[in-house]
C-alpha cells in the first residue's frame, strides 16, 4: 500500500538478493544482522537502529525504530586477507568477490551528472576513506592501486596513483574507468570499487560496527543518511511536498530507479534521492523508427536499436548474437531515442531472460 | 471512516530525463530545412510549383490515414513524417506535373515506400523515391522535365548534356545554376536553398554529416576521374554537383534514417557509393538525373554495409 505520509520512526530495508533472518514482532538491537546476502560480493543487512520488526516479505523488512542497545564492536585485527573481506561483507560492505586482483581501481568519480556523493566523501571523510582503502588493499593484495578522480578534486589517498579523468558522462562508469586507467577494455584481474564501498569499509574498520549510514545526494548537497530512512521522509526534511503522481528517483536520472512508495528505504547503493514533478514518464510504447541515434551514441559500440527490437519480440538468442552482454547500461540510448523507447528496460529484459535460460539449461544438464 | 486520499507515485523505467528531441521535432526540423528550397521553387516556377507541393503533401497525409484505417491501427500522422515524404516527392517532380500524377505518386510513396513495411522505421527504401520510380517508369512522358516544361525559357542542363553533349552546357553560368535558374525537380534544383537547409540539419545534428560528405565526395571524385580522362566529353564535378538533385539527395534523401547505415564507416561507403552511382547513371544510363535510382540502389546495400562493425566493448 502506498501512503503519503512517512514517519521518521520507521526504517525499510530493501532485500535484493538477501534472505531475511528476522520474524515479525522480533526485537532487534542496533546493528543486529537482519538479512544475509545470497549472492557473492554482496554485504549483509543490519538494523540501523534498535527497534521492532513490523513487516517482513521477500523484498523488504520494515522496522519500527526505538531507543535501545547497540551490538558490541567486532575485533578485526589479525585476520588474513580473504577473511577480512568476508568479515567486511558480513558487516555490510558490498565488497566484490574477486580472487586475483592485480590492479585495484577506486572509482571516486560521481557516476552521473548531478550526483555529488563521492565528491563529498572525498572532501569530508578522508580519514575513513583511508581506513577503508587500507582494508581493501589488505584484503585483495593488489600490485597497483589507482584512484580515479574528476578534474576538480584536490584530495587524494595515500600510497596510490591518482588518475584524473574527464568529468563527462559516461566516463565515470566502472568499465570505462577501467579502460581509461589500464588502456584495455574489460582488463583481466582488474577490480573497480566504488568510493561508497570504500567508505563503508572505512566505517567498519573505524568502529567495528556494521554499516548503518551512507552518503546520499539530496538536491544540491550530499549528506550522511541512516540506511532504511524512507525516501519520502528525506524529501520532506528537505522541504519538498510529495503530491499524487510524482516520481521519486533513487540514483541518477539516466540509470536510477523510481521508488515504489515514499516509504521505501535508502540502501547502500542509493547515491541520490530526487523528486521529479513531471507525471509523464519518458518512455512510451513505440516501435523503433530506425534513426540510428542510439548506434551513434553507444559507448560500447553496440546496435541498441536491433537489440531492443529483438528483446521486444522475445528473440533473446538474437539479442545475444548482437552482444547484449557487452552493454554496461549507461542509458544513453534511451536518453537520445527520438521514438522514446524504453531502451535500457529492453536491454535488461534480454539480459535477464538470457541469464534465466542459462541457469535453467544448467539445471537440466545436471544428473 | 478514514478519509480517502488517492495517492500513488509514478513508477517508470530509466532514463528519467530525455534529450527532448522526438520524431515529430525531427520531422518538423526537416520540413523547416526544406522551406528555403520550397520558397525558391515558388519564386522560380510560380503557382504551379506551390500546387504540386501542396497536393503532394495532402495526398501523402490522406494516403497514410487511409492505410492506418484499413490496417486498423492508430494513426501516427501527427508525427509529420507523411508531410516530409510528400514534400520530398514534390521536390523531385517537374512543376508541370498533372494533378493525378502528383496524387498517385505521393500516395504510392506512402503506401509502397512506408506503410507496407509497417510503421515508420521499417522501410528498406527512402519512401519518396519509391513513388518517383513508379511514376518515372509508368509515365515517362509526364515525368520528363524537359518535354513538359516547354513554356519556360529555363533549360534542363542534365538533359542537354545527355542529348547534345558537353558543348551545349558549357555556356551555363555556375552562379545561375546555384540560384536555381534551371529545370529539374522543382525543389531539388534550388541548390542554394537545399544547401542552406542541409547545412542547418547537419549543424543541428538532426542528420549525420558523414552521408552528405560521402555523397558529395563520391560525386566529385567520380566526375573528376571522367573529366580528367576526357574533358571534351565529360562534364566537370561542379556541373554535376550544381545540377539535378545531387545535393537534395545528399542531404535529404540519402540520409533517411531506416534506409541508410548508422555507423561511420558504412555511412561513408554508402555515401561514396551513392555519389559514384549518380555519375555512372548520368554518364552511361538512359536517365538524365541518376540521383533517385542511385540512392535506391545504395539503399539495397545498406544491410551489407551494416555488417561492417567494430567489435563490441571488451571483446577480443
Amino acid at each position: 500500500m502506498t501512503i503519503q505520509n512517512t514517519s521518521a520512526a520507521l526504517a525499510e530495508m530493501n532485500l535484493t538478493r538477501h534472505c531475511p533472518l528476522v520474524t515479525c514482532d522480533q526485537k532487534v538491537k542496533r546493528g543486529e544482522r537482519i538479512a544475509t546476502a545470497s549472492a557473492p560480493g554482496l554485504g549483509d543487512i543490519h538494523a540501523p537502529s534498535a527497534g521492532t520488526v513490523e513487516h517482513v516479505d521477500p523484498y523488504r523488512v520494515r522496522l519500527a525504530l526505538d531507543h535501545g542497545e547497540t551490538v558490541g564492536p567486532e575485533v578485526l585485527d589479525g585476520l588474513s586477507g580473504p577473511e577480512l573481506l568476508a568479515r567486511l561483507r558480513t558487516l555490510g560492505a558490498d565488497v566484490p568477490a574477486c580472487d586475483q586482483v592485480d590492479t585495484l581501481i577506486i572509482n571516486a568519480m560521481d557516476e552521473e551528472p548531478g550526483l555529488l556523493s563521492r565528491r563529498t566523501l572525498l572532501a569530508e571523510r578522508l580519514e575513513l576513506l583511508k581506513a577503508g582503502a587500507e582494508a581493501l588493499v589488505r584484503g585483495f593484495v593488489p600490485v597497483d592501486v589507482v584512484l580515479a578522480v574528476p578534474g576538480s578534486v584536490r584530495e587524494s589517498l595515500p600510497d596510490m596513483e591518482v588518475r584524473v579523468l574527464p568529468d563527462q558522462y559516461p566516463q565515470a562508469l566502472d568499465p570505462l574507468v577501467a579502460k581509461a586507467v589500464t588502456g584495455i577494455e574489460m582488463p583481466d584481474n582488474t577490480l573497480v570499487v566504488g568510493l561508497e564501498t570504500v567508505f563503508h569499509a572505512g566505517l567498519i574498520m573505524d568502529t567495528g560496527l556494521p554499516v548503518m549510514e551512507t552518503m546520499v545526494t539530496v538536491g544540491n548537497s550530499s549528506r550522511l543518511i541512516p540506511l532504511g530512512t524512507p525516501v519520502g521522509e528525506i524529501l520532506s526534511t528537505d522541504g519538498e511536498t510529495i503530491r499524487d503522481g510524482d516520481r521519486i528517483v533513487l540514483g541518477g536520472v539516466l540509470r536510477g530507479t523510481a521508488a515504489a512508495s515514499p516509504g521505501q528505504g535508502v540502501d547502500r547503493l542509493t547515491t541520490a534521492v530526487s523528486l521529479t514533478r513531471n507525471p509523464a514518464p519518458v518512455a512510451v510504447d513505440a516501435a523503433c523508427v530506425g534513426c540510428g541515434e542510439c548506434v551513434r551514441r553507444c559507448p560500447a559500440r553496440l546496435d541498441p536499436s536491433m537489440i531492443t527490437s529483438y528483446a521486444e519480440f522475445g528473440q533473446y538468442a538474437k539479442a545475444e548474437a548482437e552482444a547484449v552482454d557487452a552493454c554496461f547500461e549507461c542509458g544513453l540510448c534511451g536518453f537520445f531515442c527520438i521514438a522514446r523507447r524504453p531502451m535500457l528496460q529492453y536491454i535488461r529484459l534480454a539480459k535477464r531472460e538470457l541469464a534465466k535460460a542459462k541457469a535453467q539449461s544448467g539445471e537440466e544438464t545436471q544428473p | 471512516m478514514k478519509p480517502l486520499n488517492p495517492f500513488a507515485l509514478t513508477v517508470s523505467v530509466p532514463p528519467h530525463r530525455h534529450c527532448g528531441t522526438t520524431v515529430r521535432d525531427r520531422m518538423v526540423m526537416i520540413l523547416m530545412a526544406m522551406l528555403p528550397a520550397a520558397v525558391m521553387a515558388a519564386m522560380t516556377f510560380g503557382m504551379p510549383a506551390v500546387r504540386v507541393m501542396a497536393l503532394s503533401m495532402a495526398a501523402a497525409v490522406l494516403a497514410e490515414m487511409a492505410c492506418d484505417y484499413f490496417m486498423d491501427r492508430e494513426t501516427d500522422v501527427h508525427d509529420f513524417n507523411a508531410f516530409t515524404v510528400g514534400l520530398s516527392f514534390a521536390f523531385l517532380l517537374p512543376a508541370s506535373a498533372p494533378w493525378w500524377l502528383v496524387a498517385f505518386g505521393s500516395a504510392a510513396s506512402i503506401v509502397l515506400g512506408k506503410m507496407v513495411f509497417g510503421p515508420l522505421g521499417g522501410s528498406p527504401f527512402c519512401a519518396p523515391l519509391i513513388g518517383w520510380a513508379v511514376c518515372r517508369i509508368s509515365w515517362p512522358a509526364y515525368m520528363d522535365v524537359n518535354a513538359s516544361m516547354l513554356a519556360t525559357d529555363l533549360t534542363y542542363p542534365l538533359a542537354q548534356l545527355k542529348s547534345f553533349g558537353l558543348d551545349a552546357v558549357r555556356i551555363m553560368d555556375t552562379r545561375q545554376l546555384f540560384l536555381g535558374k534551371q529545370l529539374g525537380g522543382l525543389g531539388a534544383v534550388q541548390i542554394a536553398g537545399v544547401l542552406l537547409g542541409g547545412l542547418l540539419l547537419v549543424m543541428r545534428k538532426h542528420i549525420s554529416s558523414i552521408i552528405p560528405v560521402g555523397v558529395i565526395g563520391g560525386t566529385t571524385l567520380t566526375a573528376f576521374i571522367f573529366h580528367w580522362l576526357d574533358p571534351s566529353i565529360y562534364a566537370s564535378p561542379a556541373f554535376h554537383l550544381l545540377t539535378g538533385s545531387t545535393l537534395f539527395g545528399a542531404f535529404f534523401l540519402a540520409t533517411d534514417g531506416p534506409s541508410s547505415p548508422n555507423r561511420q564507416v558504412p555511412m561513408l561507403l554508402y555515401g561514396l557509393m551513392t555519389g559514384a552511382l549518380i555519375i555512372i547513371i548520368r554518364t552511361f544510363g538512359v536517365y538524365p538525373d541518376g540521383v533517385p535510382f542511385a540512392i535506391l540502389l545504395a539503399n539495397l546495400f545498406t544491410p551489407v554495409l551494416e555488417r561492417i562493425r567494430p567489435k563490441p566493448f571488451g571483446r577480443r
